[in-house]
């Protein structure tokens, strides 16, 4: 496919994870963009009664590349951790994948920014609203 | 409406203002104007089932209407923007926009598909998740219209509590200093020297015992969820579910919550 091809070509290096091993931690500094090139991974969100489940990430899916969209360097706020078998990941070319944002129109950037800002909300909320029911759904005698 | 030229975009703009309340776009409409806020709040909705969920809340700099553009389609709008305050917002045709979004790099063209394709299952998830609620809350309403409200309320306290383990053999009693309630769970502060008499292990039951401030005696059956050992103390903190609780404990704690 076109944009596998296209996806490969920016790659600058590999790295394997075990089952179960976080790729990357909510909370903590960093900018990587990722490329899922072999196996599945699950995208968890903190919160105070255990971790919520996100989304499953299936082979050819790009991640880590909110701080790119929003043109933000702040904390992860989500956690990347291998799926149920090992996991080879390809590290996307950072100065290029710069080079190509910075190439946008301040226009184009700022809807990135809006649509990046609006996923990270939204997965805040589903969090939130995961606690609040699995809260209601405590057995009671 | 006034025609302004902002320093950090190159189109050629046109500001509306909308008083609170209004409907600024209508979902199920056909519409391909972008929307930026530059004062004031507009709140995100979308019907299911007669009732408006609700999506986002945005504020001044957040974008909207944008979605059918970066779709490429067009569909009719597939929620509802209503200002929450008075507003003013900026409108972008998307024409403007529309040679330079074929012509951006094939990745990042990519990686805006993805999120696009997140954003909207997210937004499904979300309807799916508050429809479940409003449910949820409704039945608990009819069943119990005194504590159901007060669900989600919680305080910061500093009370003495007992407690021993359920299950445990030994016949292990200790104390420590209730710092959170909640209908739903419970924060402890133990000294460290506790651990040292029964170790503490996440998913353990606990009978735990609290005298509030008006002596009554609230007890209840808890799971640890959490413990943390704050550096530099001699306190853990144990943080737990409330697995079961009597309904005479249950009407105390739900009044002693009501703020």
């Amino acid at each position: 496919m076109e944009i596998e091809n296209l996806l490969y070509a920016y790659l600058a290096s590999e790295e394997r994870y075990a089952p179960g091993e976080v790729i990357i931690q909510e909370g903590t500094m960093g900018d990587w963009i990722y490329l899922l090139m072999e196996g599945n991974a699950k995208v968890t969100k903190k919160t105070g009664t255990g971790a919520v489940l996100i989304e499953n990430l299936k082979k050819g899916a790009v991640f880590g590349e909110m701080p790119l969209l929003e043109n933000l360097r702040d904390s992860r706020n989500a956690s990347v951790v291998a799926g149920d078998v090992p996991v080879r990941v390809g590290i996307l070319d950072g100065e290029k994948m710069v080079r190509d944002y910075e190439s946008l129109s301040p226009e184009l950037r700022l809807l990135f920014k809006a649509l990046a800002g609006r996923l990270r909300k939204a997965n805040s909320k589903v969090a939130a609203l995961v606690v609040g029911l699995n809260q209601m759904e405590k057995p009671v005698f | 409406m006034d025609k302004k030229n902002d320093n950090d975009t190159t189109l050629p703009l046109i500001r509306l203002k909308y008083k609170n309340g209004d409907l600024i776009i209508k979902e199920g409409d056909y519409g391909i104007s972008i929307y930026r806020i530059i004062e004031g709040k507009v709140a995100i909705t979308k019907a299911s089932e007669g009732k408006d969920i609700f999506l986002a809340d945005l504020g001044p700099g957040d974008i909207f209407g944008e979605m059918t553009f970066l779709r490429r389609t067009n569909e009719a709008r597939n929620a509802s923007a209503r200002a929450s305050e008075d507003c003013i917002v900026e409108v972008w045709h998307r024409d403007k926009l529309m040679d330079e979004y074929a012509k951006m790099p094939p990745i990042i063209k990519f990686m805006a598909d993805q999120t696009i394709s997140r954003l909207i299952r997210m937004n499904k998830i979300i309807i799916e998740l508050t429809t479940r609620e409003q449910k949820k809350r409704e039945e608990m309403r009819k069943e119990d219209p005194l504590t159901s409200q007060r669900r989600y309320f919680r305080k910061k306290v500093d009370l003495e509590c007992n407690y021993r383990p359920t299950k445990s053999s030994e016949k292990v009693r200790l104390s420590g200093r209730a710092i959170d309630l909640s209908l739903g769970g419970i924060g402890i502060e133990i000294p460290v020297r506790n651990a040292e008499m029964y170790s503490h292990v996440k998913g353990d039951l606990l009978r735990i015992q609290i005298v509030l401030p008006d002596r009554k005696n609230l007890e209840m059956e808890c799971s640890i969820e959490e413990i943390t050992r704050n550096a530099g103390t001699e306190k853990i903190l144990v943080g737990m579910s409330v697995s079961a609780i009597s309904p005479g404990s249950r009407k105390l704690l739900g009044f002693f919550l009501m703020p």
